[in-house]
């Protein structure tokens, strides 16, 4: 029993998380927002530098983080792919890294497509995924292709194929559409995708109580830091707090599967949704603008909460385990 | 990452699990904050040292079995699992035995680790004072150095276990003259020494679980000292490390009234609001974070990491959990909540005694908001200045 990342997991997790900081910098993120907003449409096609940053993601094996090792990837398991999750929610990455590689590619395998598969981890396809607990597709400006899943794989269907039709996102780094295809549920994309949004909550949140810790050190009233204040500080530590108990039950999660995922979700759905009332509120006026860029990662999360399974089917899902059930629980049923 | 219990983990799960099933007594013992009550878990101490149980992370040489933490994880799930007695004994073994072996010399391991283990001598905290609670560094209470002993003057407050325990261990002034984190020694004081007067103070329920001291002029011999003279400060704070941080509270407590309180929500849920079940499942949530979060805990002080400011976020996240899952109880226990014990009191008041002692955990082992103060300043690096 040693549950922490192994030195090799560590060190793959913290070289991803420096690659998504150095090529996905607040910066780059303001430029593709004040692009967008120039628009004022919601395109359906690639940015600019999107193919840049997308290649580098291919050159560095990023999309083949869970594919095997005779596929050409590093056959990590989920919970590494979770830690590379969080940095991506660190960075609020605007592309679909973390769907690719963390569950298209997982699907292409159980599916048998190893031609497409091969095609998504070199970067040259990205595939999309339709699914009940993904009523709202993301990222359909990237996407070539989309998996409508079934109960044990899925079809593949080309974009030009289903009728997409663009919904509008708050959060301007995202781009929506809806498909009236029908979709089965499949276990392996429901358990990754809930596991993997869960762990870009987290680190979203841990983001925007970086950013506010970092504001309130900076905002002087009353002579002092706003930080120097309890009424600041407790609220911080109490968002804190809550990030720091999410982590290892989303690790736990994506080891174990079962009904450790609906605690683990909602858990981060919680912590997340408290770190940005909490952020907003010490950022003050600031943090009700579009002028700093606490917002992108607020809209995110709000985003995040609804994806995979909301609030509300997790907490369903828990009540039928826990008080309609005979789940066994208490103590010794957490590590078996 | 390896989530797997070693066959060797294993296995003595199942000796701890057939031990207790023979020598757990069969009815829950009287609450250990009365006279009656002390001296029944003093003898399950002696029982479970009979076993070799009392401490299974201890070193051999002391009386434990010298196993690692996740072991000491393992028993307590046993322990809880059967609704073994609570440790009287806790200040001692889970706060005092691992300073004492972090500071202590050789002689005073051997001299107060084995009867701490076998419940002889049974130990009680004495920090604060009146005029310093939250505000540990404003202690008066003085230990003035005579030749080869101290004599100690002054009151300390709110010694959990003191009323019936045997001895003490506190913060005491031995430089004079000196001020806040300065000057000061931790000391192990008899609480049969002359000149040192209890006063039992009576808790929310009644019962006396803590008491004023009053010292007189209280001699205690230098070889009582722990830790460096004057140096008290870093030993407390390796204290309150374990209290706030693992020893004190394994989750295997929550976790085992987490299960309790889905049960007595099954039973009462056809006359409940549809909002109180959630309360119940997050609840069990939070008992399940818990246990992950520790075992990554113990998992990281195996390797070698030391215990600092996330002792402070786990004494938050325990202490408020706890007091939102009794709160919980007692939600769905309606008219029947206030019911101390007898006829009607659901479960003999066990749920009402559990929401008092809750609304105690966020007050001991330093305030919540003092812990948030540390993490907020030592950890998201915001500044002191200003209150």
């Amino acid at each position: 029993m040693d549950f922490r990342y192994t030195q090799n997991q560590q060190d793959l997790i913290e070289a991803t998380k420096k690659v998504l900081e150095g090529k996905n910098t607040l910066q780059r993120l303001r430029d593709l927002v004040g692009e967008r907003r120039a628009e004022n449409t919601i395109k359906q096609t690639k940015d600019n530098g999107a193919s840049d940053i997308w290649n580098q993601f291919a050159d560095l094996g990023l999309f083949g983080i869970m594919a095997n090792e005779t596929d050409g990837g590093l056959e990590q398991p989920l919970v590494v792919m979770a830690g590379v999750a969080e940095a991506a929610g660190y960075v609020a990455l605007p592309e679909p890294l973390v769907e690719l590689a963390g569950i298209v590619v997982p699907l292409l395998s159980q599916m048998n497509n190893l031609e497409h598969l091969i095609q998504v981890l070199e970067g040259r396809l990205s595939v999309g995924i339709i699914t009940p607990l993904l009523p709202i597709n993301n990222a359909t400006a990237y996407h070539d292709m989309f998996i409508v899943t079934s109960k044990f794989g899925g079809e593949l269907i080309l974009k030009e194929d289903l009728n997409l039709e663009s919904r509008h996102s708050i959060d301007p780094l995202r781009t929506l559409a809806k498909t009236d295809k029908p979709s089965s549920l499949n276990t392996l994309a429901d358990y990754h995708g809930a596991v993997l949004s869960a762990a870009q909550l987290l680190g979203l949140a841990q983001r925007m109580i970086d950013m506010s810790s970092e504001y309130a050190k900076n905002r002087y009233q009353f002579g002092q830091p706003i930080g120097a204040f309890q009424a600041i500080k407790h609220q911080l530590a109490t968002a804190y707090m809550q990030i720091e108990f999410t982590r290892p039950i989303i690790q736990l999660a994506a080891l174990q599967g079962g009904v450790v995922v609906h605690n683990a979700k909602l858990a981060a759905i919680d912590a997340a949704m408290l770190a940005a009332e909490t952020a907003i509120q010490v950022h003050g006026g600031m943090g009700y603008t579009y002028e700093v860029d606490l917002h992108l990662f607020m809209k995110r999360t709000w985003a995040l909460c609804g994806e995979w399974g909301d609030r509300s089917y997790h907490m369903k899902k828990l009540e039928d385990y826990l008080l309609n059930g005979e789940l066994e629980i208490g103590t010794m049923r957490t590590f078996i | 990452m390896n989530i797997n219990y070693t066959p060797h983990q294993k296995n003595f799960r199942a000796e701890v699990r057939e031990w207790l099933a023979d020598h757990v007594p069969g009815e829950r013992l009287p609450s250990f904050d009365t006279k009656e009550g002390f001296e029944r878990h003093r003898e399950w101490e002696a029982t479970l040292a009979s076993g070799n149980w009392s401490n299974v992370n201890w070193p051999l040489e002391y009386g434990g079995r010298g196993l690692d933490l996740i072991s000491w994880l393992i028993f307590e799930e046993e322990y809880y699992r059967v609704d073994a007695p609570l440790r009287v004994s806790q200040n001692g073994i889970f706060l005092l035995a691992p300073t004492i072996m972090e500071y202590g010399c050789n002689e005073q391991k051997a001299r107060f680790l084995p009867p701490m283990a076998s419940g002889k001598e049974i130990w009680a905290q004495a920090w604060s004072e009146p005029g310093a609670g939250s505000d540990m560094a404003a202690i008066t209470t003085k230990a003035i150095r005579e030749g080869d002993h101290y004599l100690i003057s002054g009151q300390k407050i709110w010694a959990s276990r003191a009323v019936f325990a045997d001895w003490c261990f506190g913060l005491f002034r031995t430089e004079e003259g000196s001020e806040r984190h300065k000057g000061l020694s931790m000391i192990l004081v008899p609480l049969d020494s002359p000149g040192l007067i209890r006063r039992p103070i009576a808790q929310l329920d009644g019962d006396t679980g803590f008491a004023e001291l009053f010292f007189d002029k209280v001699r205690v011999p230098v070889e009582n000292l722990l830790g460096p003279e004057h140096g008290g400060w870093s030993v407390a704070m390796v204290t309150a490390g374990f209290e706030r941080g693992l020893l004190l509270r394994s989750p295997a407590r929550f976790q085992a009234a987490s299960a309790r309180l889905v049960k007595l929500y099954k039973q009462h849920k056809d006359r409940l609001s549809s909002g109180v079940g959630e309360q119940v499942i997050q609840a069990w949530m939070n008992t399940e974070r818990f246990c992950a979060a520790t075992y990554q805990l113990v998992s990281r002080v195996q390797a070698g990491a030391l215990i600092s400011s996330e002792a402070s976020a786990n004494k938050l996240f325990w202490s408020e959990m706890d007091r939102h899952l009794h709160r919980t109880a007692m939600s769905i226990m309606g008219a029947q909540a206030e019911l101390e014990h007898g006829l009607d009191a659901i479960d003999n008041g066990r749920w009402l005694g559990g929401y008092i002692f809750s609304l105690a955990g966020p007050i001991y082992a330093g305030t919540n908001e003092i812990q948030r103060n540390i993490l907020a300043e030592r950890v998201l690096g915001l500044p002191r200045v200003g209150v």
